[in-house]
C-alpha cells in the first residue's frame, strides 16, 4: 500500500472517530443499555408512585444523552415525551442563556449597570448585569416557599402583590447589602434580568427572543413561557420544555455554546457560568452558585456538593426535584423531572447511581 | 404605674400583648392584606398551567394543585380556557393567553 492511501485511510479513521452527534428534529438514538446498574438507577428513581400522600420521590421524566445521542428515557405519571413540563427554577439558566446569546450580539457587557437597561432600579444604581447573575444584587429578599408564607418574596411576586410586573416588585426592595458582595438566592434577581432584556434586545424583538436566538436555532418547538402582565418572562420560574428540548440546552452547554458549526454562546459566556462566585461562602446554599447555573465545585474550604460525581459537573435546578446535569467530561447530559413534594430524592445518588449506569464507555 | 401592674397583673400582660399585636399587625399589614389570596392564586395558576400548558388530565391536575387549605370554589371555562378560584374569602382566575404565553394571573 502507498503511503498516500495509508494517510487516507489514517484520515478517514479519524474523521470517523470525530463524528459528533446533534439533533436534528429528533435526537438519535444509541443502542440501549440494561443490565443491573441501570436496574439500581430505576430502582431508585422510580419506586411506585404514591399520588394519595405525595411522599417519596416521584419522578416524572429521566432522560440521559450521551456523546449526542439519546441513549435512555423513561416517563411516568402523566408526563409523557410530549409534555412540556413546568421546569421551575430551571427558567433560570435558561434565561441566562438566551442573555448568552444577546452578548454573543455585542449588546451588553457584564460590568454594565442593570439600570442602563431597567430604569426602575434607580434607586439600586451600582447594581451589574454580573451582580443579578451571581444572585448578588444585595436586595433583601426572602426566598422561602410554602414554610414561611407571610414574609415570602416569591409567594408574593408570583401569586399576590408582585404578580403584574415581578421586576417592579423586587426593585422595590431594600438592599442588605452592597451589590456584588453577598450571594443571596433570589428569584426576583432572575426577574430583573428578564426585564433588563427587554431594552437589551428592544421590545419589538423581546416577545419572541427566546424562540428566534435560542429555541429555534435548537429545533425546540414547543417551549412556552409565561410572562407577567407587562410581558416580562417570568425567567424565575414559569418556562416549560419537553425533557428531549431541556437536553438540547445542556447539550449546547456541554459543547461550552457552540450548537453545530455554529458558536451560539461566546464560549467566556459559559465560562463565565461555570465560575464559582468569588464572594460565595460556605453552606449559603446545597450547591455553589455560577452565573445562574450550579457548580459541583470545592468552595471556600468546603469540598463539593455532589461527591459522587466529577468536578467539572454543572447543572439547572428547579423546585419540587427539576434538574438538568451537565457532565462535559463524560459526555453525558441528564434530565430529570419530577413532582417530588418532600425531600427523599437527593441530587448525588441520582448522579451517583447515573453515572455507573452510564459513564466511563464514550466512544474514542 | 407600679401599682397598676401589682393589682392587675394578667390585664396589664393581656394589653401589652394586645398592643404588640396590634403594632406587629399595622407593621405587616400590607403582607397580612395579600396573604389571603394566596391559595386561591396559586391554585387558579398552576391549575392552568398545568391543564392548558403540560396539557395533564383535569383530575390529575386537581391533585396536583391541592394544599393543606381547602378552596370553596372551583370553575374551568375550557372554552375560554380561564380558571377562576374561590378561598379564603378571596377570589381569583388565570387564562391561557397563547401557544408561546400559556397561562397568566388575572389582574
Amino acid at each position: 500500500m502507498s503511503k498516500g492511501l495509508s494517510l487516507f485511510f489514517l484520515f478517514l479513521l479519524s474523521v470517523t472517530a470525530h463524528a459528533e452527534y446533534w439533533p436534528a428534529e429528533q435526537w438519535s438514538t444509541a443502542p440501549a443499555i440494561s443490565g443491573p446498574a441501570l436496574q439500581t438507577l430505576e430502582t431508585y428513581a422510580f419506586p411506585p408512585r404514591d399520588d394519595a400522600t405525595r411522599k417519596g420521590i416521584r419522578t416524572d421524566a429521566l432522560l440521559v444523552i450521551r456523546d449526542g445521542q439519546l441513549i435512555y428515557e423513561r416517563y411516568a405519571g402523566p408526563t409523557t415525551a410530549q409534555t412540556p413540563h413546568l421546569t421551575w427554577s430551571i427558567s433560570k439558566s435558561l434565561m441566562a442563556t438566551v442573555l448568552g446569546v444577546a452578548y454573543g450580539e455585542g449588546l451588553f457587557k457584564l460590568q454594565d449597570p442593570a439600570l442602563k437597561f431597567y430604569p426602575p432600579l434607580q434607586k439600586h444604581p451600582a447594581i451589574t448585569m454580573a451582580d443579578l447573575l451571581h444572585w448578588a444584587s444585595g436586595l433583601d429578599w426572602q426566598e422561602a416557599y410554602e414554610y414561611a408564607p407571610l414574609k415570602s418574596s416569591v409567594v408574593a411576586m408570583l401569586y399576590t402583590r408582585g404578580h403584574q410586573d415581578m421586576a417592579d416588585f423586587t426593585a422595590g426592595h431594600k438592599e442588605y447589602a452592597q451589590p456584588g458582595q453577598a450571594f443571596r438566592y433570589s428569584s426576583g434577581d432572575s426577574n430583573l434580568l428578564a426585564a433588563a432584556l427587554k431594552n437589551i434586545v428592544g421590545p419589538a424583538r423581546y416577545a419572541d427572543y427566546p424562540w428566534t436566538a435560542l429555541f429555534e436555532p435548537l429545533g425546540i418547538r414547543k417551549a412556552v413561557w409565561e410572562a407577567d402582565a407587562t410581558g416580562t418572562f417570568v425567567a424565575s420560574s414559569y418556562a416549560y420544555l419537553t425533557a428531549r428540548d431541556l437536553a438540547r440546552i445542556g447539550w449546547l452547554m456541554a459543547r461550552d455554546g457552540r450548537w453545530r458549526d455554529r458558536q451560539l454562546l461566546p464560549k467566556d459566556w459559559v465560562a463565565f457560568n461555570r465560575e464559582p462566585f468569588a464572594h460565595y461562602r460556605a453552606h449559603q446554599d446545597d450547591t455553589v452558585p455560577g452565573g445562574q447555573w450550579w457548580l459541583n465545585r470545592a468552595a471556600d474550604g468546603a469540598p463539593r456538593p455532589w461527591p459522587d460525581a466529577p468536578d467539572d459537573t454543572f447543572a439547572a435546578l428547579g423546585h419540587w426535584g427539576q434538574a438538568m446535569y451537565v457532565i462535559p467530561s463524560e459526555h453525558l447530559v441528564i434530565v430529570r423531572y419530577g413532582d417530588d413534594r418532600d425531600d427523599s430524592y437527593q441530587h448525588n445518588e441520582l448522579l451517583k447511581l447515573a453515572l455507573k449506569a452510564f459513564a466511563g464507555k464514550v466512544q474514542p | 404605674m407600679n401599682r397598676v401592674v401589682r393589682r392587675r397583673p394578667f390585664s396589664t400582660l393581656l394589653l401589652v400583648l394586645l398592643l404588640a399585636l396590634f403594632g406587629w399587625g399595622w407593621h405587616e399589614r400590607v403582607a397580612l392584606w395579600a396573604f389571603p389570596d394566596i391559595i386561591s392564586a396559586y391554585t387558579a395558576k398552576e391549575y392552568c398551567s398545568c391543564r392548558y400548558v403540560m396539557n395533564n388530565a383535569a383530575e390529575y391536575c386537581h391533585g396536583y394543585v391541592k394544599q393543606w387549605l381547602p378552596t370553596s370554589g372551583f370553575t374551568d371555562d375550557p372554552a375560554s380556557k380561564r380558571v377562576t378560584v374561590s378561598s379564603m374569602g378571596r377570589s381569583n382566575s388565570a387564562s391561557w393567553v397563547g401557544e408561546h404565553q400559556g397561562c397568566r394571573l388575572n389582574p
